[in-house]
């Protein structure tokens, strides 16, 4: 059953008769109060599937406040009356693959994100995996770009020059009795397109895992599945994007579109208003908010709040695959998290799922601890919680469809959605970008003429990682320049140079979390103990910034209140 | 990197155990340098500017860089080979030891060691390892951080903090926080007593009417740019948060001074044996690990409370090193040393029948006791006994055991009973 009548049906169900059920724009809308979050969330599921293009949850939480997203204080009209073709809303992994998508066209493209950094939200908060293409269905969106996305990631690491690990998963079934099923799951993604998959006995996963959960009754080994540092994809991206000639604005929020009838003809910021031709909403957890501004609301996100510990680098010697152990049977829309190799040598768990109300709410609680300690450190049987180096949250973008919306508008010319994009979004990007990027050119070719970029260059100049040099390459690097000579953070023995150099990249970096995304100078065991105060100065010397003027992230996030004495003291002790 | 400086002993580390390890092992006869990733050698001591140290090893109450700086002139003069600003990359053990280094004038280099002491300190634990939640804002800093923007780099961090921990750095960072200007709201401490020092309680909170507050801690951090305040909770005997207790307290600083973890970790691939209650490397009185020729001292070892039984060690290594080097060793013949009731560690863990000099112990209470009396034993044999009107655990306890008094045995206990 389908329509207005079935989502009225199945609100019932839910004890819900009082919301109002509507349609608009094919999109069915729910207006009306509930008493709690969960009841919101419900009703919006409860509404999913019924034949419309999307859920607008309207619904009212008695006693919540309206969430809205952070802000940058700067106002300033330092960009008002440019001119683009492209402007792309989002410095999210996708945003940034579609900035550089587009610079294979000879095109003025501006990406702007209201974040001081690209990479802030989703896309740095999330457990870096490649997905294989098991979880999505068939004819999703999802399962599409997953698998596409997934093959493509060999040649962007390749040409961005981010580590890429394809290091395999297991997914282990915890049941006996799940292994009757074993060769049902497998035909069945093997149907979907996932390639390599075996299926393994209990014996053959404790000889490739030895310190695997005896919990486990065999397992599916999914051989495409890797690991990336997915705020460096993200910023391996941007960075291309703007040798290629793309601008990056940070700091810079879309408050509105000044529309033409169906046609956006200016972009709203707190920098003045831009021209584009075309607009890419990849605005993560506001997408919905986006597209209201240009009059096509037919989807809500909701935030699915998602927690990750990482663990000492001592661990990594202690597992190879990314382990899971998924409920088969599950009312929550998420495998469940897991143990995972990461690209620097560390294991990271998580991450576990929590609908939350507030979209930007990357706060930790014992709970989510909990979870992770309790489920997820027993997959491999030598972790403790004594492993845990730090841990932090995001926010997944979620519509209540659980599918991708990767289209141009029905309703405005010049608009194009890369909207809900949640796991497997990191793994899908590559292709979501490679799409966006061509329904792009293709509005801009209504009315003109588009030519490549004659210039493009789709390598990435790679700065120095000196992590990833021999001792000869190293001593020649630092004969050369001797500031890869002194090493500022210990735990993750990161020079100087390579701090200096991400200060001065192409998407400068002018704050100590941007420089631990770029370098991870910070990210280590000490958790920048060590390595702040240095840190601190170089940012000050490069930047020209005073000391106290320096951020650890957003504008506001400052390190320090004063200076206590005059000038002339003695530096690098 | 062809032709390879070679040396009888290697020190990592050039603060006071590093550099005492070094003077005693130049002081045995042995050819030494020290290796230290700092531009400047003194370790910890560069930023501890308060008084205090040492009491016993100078009888005189020194400031951190005074007492530095007595083993730095000590080591320039005997023109020990000492190399700052160099990060050690690599170790490996091929007949000695072979380091790998990096600096700004030679580069990558590799030096060659008989015996290599590790004298490498400790970090701090940090918000997360104590499983405080929240965001993540600026302003939340470990209490040593803290001591080195103010006192190094002069930089007030903040305004008005709120410390939690009440060890020795913390203590005495409330009272240099007050000195620059800040306000500090109180210092909270999960357990029933302060892990300070019993003066430092005094000297740095009493005379500065800043609060204590005992079986309290900190579990949350408010604020998402700069912290804004924080979560206090009182915690039950089994140091969990009481529901119901929590209180909001206004900052824009959480100082941490909740332990400190030796740094042993570049040890590792050598597989030498660490002691889990220690955090540092399991060692005979010679400071002797399981892997020949590598010794520890310092704050690696164990953390101290006073630095000039940190030098004591560094001395203890240092000779041990040179004399492994010089080839004057004998083979250890190793009994283990336990730690049994009421006693937190000790160090050594394994006492050397063969090794016939004085034989330094250190050990720490598990809980604070009065009137009680601690036993050495070897089987049925008391080696040793002596008595405490008070044992608390911030106060590590040193006795000096007569080699005499070691028989053949195979297992040693130390215990602390009434």
């Amino acid at each position: 059953m389908t329509g207005v009548r079935a989502v009225h049906k199945a609100l019932n169900k839910l004890g819900l008769a009082g919301i109002e059920v509507s349609s608009r724009h094919q999109a069915v809308v729910l207006e009306g109060e509930v008493e709690s979050w969960d009841q919101y969330v419900a009703a919006g599921y409860a509404a999913a599937g019924k034949g419309f293009r999307g859920v607008v949850n309207d619904i009212q939480v008695n006693g919540l406040q309206g969430d809205t997203p952070y802000l940058p204080p700067d106002r300033d009209n330092s960009l008002e009356g440019e001119d683009f073709d492209a402007v792309i809303i989002g410095g999210g992994v996708v945003g940034c693959a579609v900035a550089r998508e587009l610079t294979r066209w000879n095109l003025r493209i501006a990406l702007v994100e209201k974040e001081d950094d690209v990479a802030k939200q989703a896309s740095s908060r999330n457990n870096g995996m490649i997905h294989p293409g098991l979880a999505p269905s068939r004819g999703t969106k999802k399962l599409d770009y997953n698998l596409r996305g997934n093959e493509m990631y060999s040649q962007a690491a390749a040409e961005l020059g981010f580590e890429l690990k394809r290091c395999g998963s297991l997914v282990l079934l915890e049941k006996p009795w799940y292994r009757l099923f074993q060769p049902a799951i497998k035909a069945w993604a093997t149907k979907k397109g996932v390639p390599g998959i075996e299926s393994i006995s209990r014996q053959s996963v404790q000889q490739r895992e030895p310190r695997v959960t005896s919990r486990q009754q065999g397992a599916l080994f999914l051989p495409s599945t890797g690991v990336v540092a997915p705020y460096k994809v993200t910023m391996a991206y941007a960075e291309n994007a703007v040798e290629n000639g793309a601008q990056v604005f940070l700091n810079t929020a879309v408050l509105g579109f000044d529309m033409d009838r169906d046609r956006i003809r200016g972009v709203i910021t707190n920098r003045g208003v831009l021209q584009s031709g075309v607009v890419i909403n990849a605005a993560g957890v506001w997408a919905d908010r986006v597209a209201a501004y240009a009059h096509d609301r037919f989807f809500t996100i909701h935030g699915r709040k998602g927690t990750i510990a990482i663990l000492d680098k001592n661990t990594s010697s202690l597992q190879k695959y990314v382990l899971g152990m998924p409920q088969l049977v599950s009312k929550t829309h998420s495998k469940g998290g897991g143990v995972n190799p990461t690209v620097e040598g560390n294991l990271l768990m998580g991450p576990n799922a929590v609908e939350v109300p507030h979209r930007e709410d990357w706060g930790t609680t014992p709970q989510d601890m909990e979870y992770l300690v309790q489920r997820l450190m027993g997959l491999n049987t030598s972790l403790k919680r004594g492993d845990i180096i730090t841990y932090f949250a995001g926010v997944r973008a979620c519509t209540f469809e659980e599918d991708f919306i990767i289209q141009p508008s029905d309703s405005v010319q010049n608009l194009v959605h890369a909207a809900g994009i949640q796991s497997p979004g990191l793994a899908s990007a590559p292709a979501i970008a490679q799409d966006v990027a061509q329904m792009a050119v293709n509005i801009l070719q209504r009315r003109r003429e588009v030519k490549p970029n004659p210039t493009f260059r789709p390598q990435r100049r790679v700065v120095p990682d000196l992590s990833r040099l021999s001792f000869s390459e190293r001593a020649e690097l630092i004969r050369k320049n001797p500031a890869y000579g002194r090493i500022v953070c210990r735990c993750e023995v990161i020079s100087e140079g390579e701090i200096v150099d991400a200060i001065n990249g192409p998407v400068p970096a002018t704050n100590l979390d941007a420089i631990k995304r770029r370098v991870r100078a910070g990210m280590g065991r000490c958790q920048g103990g060590f390595c702040t105060p240095s840190l601190v100065e170089i940012v000050a010397r490069e930047t020209g910034l005073k000391p106290q003027e320096v951020c650890k992230g957003r504008p506001g996030s400052n390190l320090l209140a004063a200076e206590t004495k005059a000038p002339g003291r003695e530096a690098n002790v | 990197m062809s032709s390879m400086e070679s040396w009888d002993v290697i020190v990592i580390g050039a603060g006071p155990a590093g550099l005492a390890a070094a003077l005693a092992a130049h002081g045995a006869g042995a050819r030494v340098c020290i290796v230290e990733r700092e531009v400047r050698p003194g370790g910890i001591l560069k930023q501890c500017i308060h008084d205090g140290f040492g009491l016993v090893r100078f009888e005189q109450k020194l400031s951190g860089p005074e007492y530095a700086w007595h083993d730095i002139r000590a080591v320039r003069d005997a023109g020990i080979q000492l190399y700052t600003d160099t990060f050690l990359l690599q170790l490996e053990r091929e007949e000695g030891f072979v380091l790998t280094l990096q600096n700004k004038e030679r580069a990558v280099f590799q030096l060659k060691a008989r015996a290599l002491v590790a004298a490498t300190g400790c970090r701090e634990r940090t918000s997360r390892q104590v499983f405080i939640y929240g965001q993540r804002p600026a302003g939340v800093y470990t209490a040593g951080t803290v001591q080195r923007l103010i006192n190094i780099q002069g930089y007030l961090p903040g305004r008005r903090c709120v410390i939690l921990g009440s060890g020795d750095i913390g203590l005495i960072m409330a009272r240099r926080l007050t000195l620059e200007g800040a306000e500090v709201v109180g210092v909270y401490e999960i357990k029933a007593e302060p892990s300070g020092l019993s003066r430092n309680i005094v000297q740095c909170l009493e005379d500065y009417n800043i609060p204590l507050h005992l079986a309290q801690t900190v579990t949350a951090v408010h604020g998402s740019e700069r912290v804004e305040g924080v979560s206090i909770c009182r915690v039950g005997p089994d140091l969990r948060p009481i529901p119901g207790t929590e209180e909001y307290i206004p900052c824009d600083t959480l100082i941490l001074s909740v332990g400190l973890i030796p740094e042993n970790d570049i040890l590792r691939p050598l597989g030498v044996e660490l002691d889990r209650r220690t955090g540092g490397p399991r060692v005979d009185q010679r400071l002797h690990s399981n892997v020949p020729g590598l010794f520890s001292c310092g704050n690696a070892l164990h953390v101290n409370d006073l630095v000039d039984y940190v030098s004591e060690s560094g001395e203890t290594a240092g000779k041990a090193a040179a004399e492994f080097a010089l080839g004057g060793r004998k083979t250890p013949q190793r009994v283990p040393l336990l730690a049994r009731g009421n006693i937190q560690y000790v160090v050594p863990q394994y006492l050397d029948l063969e090794h016939n000099a004085p034989a330094v112990i250190y050990f720490r209470g598990e809980c604070t006791l009065s009137r009680v009396e601690m036993h050495l034993l070897s089987g049925e044999k008391v080696l040793m006994r002596r008595r405490y009107a008070v044992i608390r655990p911030p106060e590590m306890e040193r006795v000096v055991l007569n080699p005499a008094e070691l028989t053949e045995s195979n297992e040693i206990i130390i215990s602390l009973g009434g």
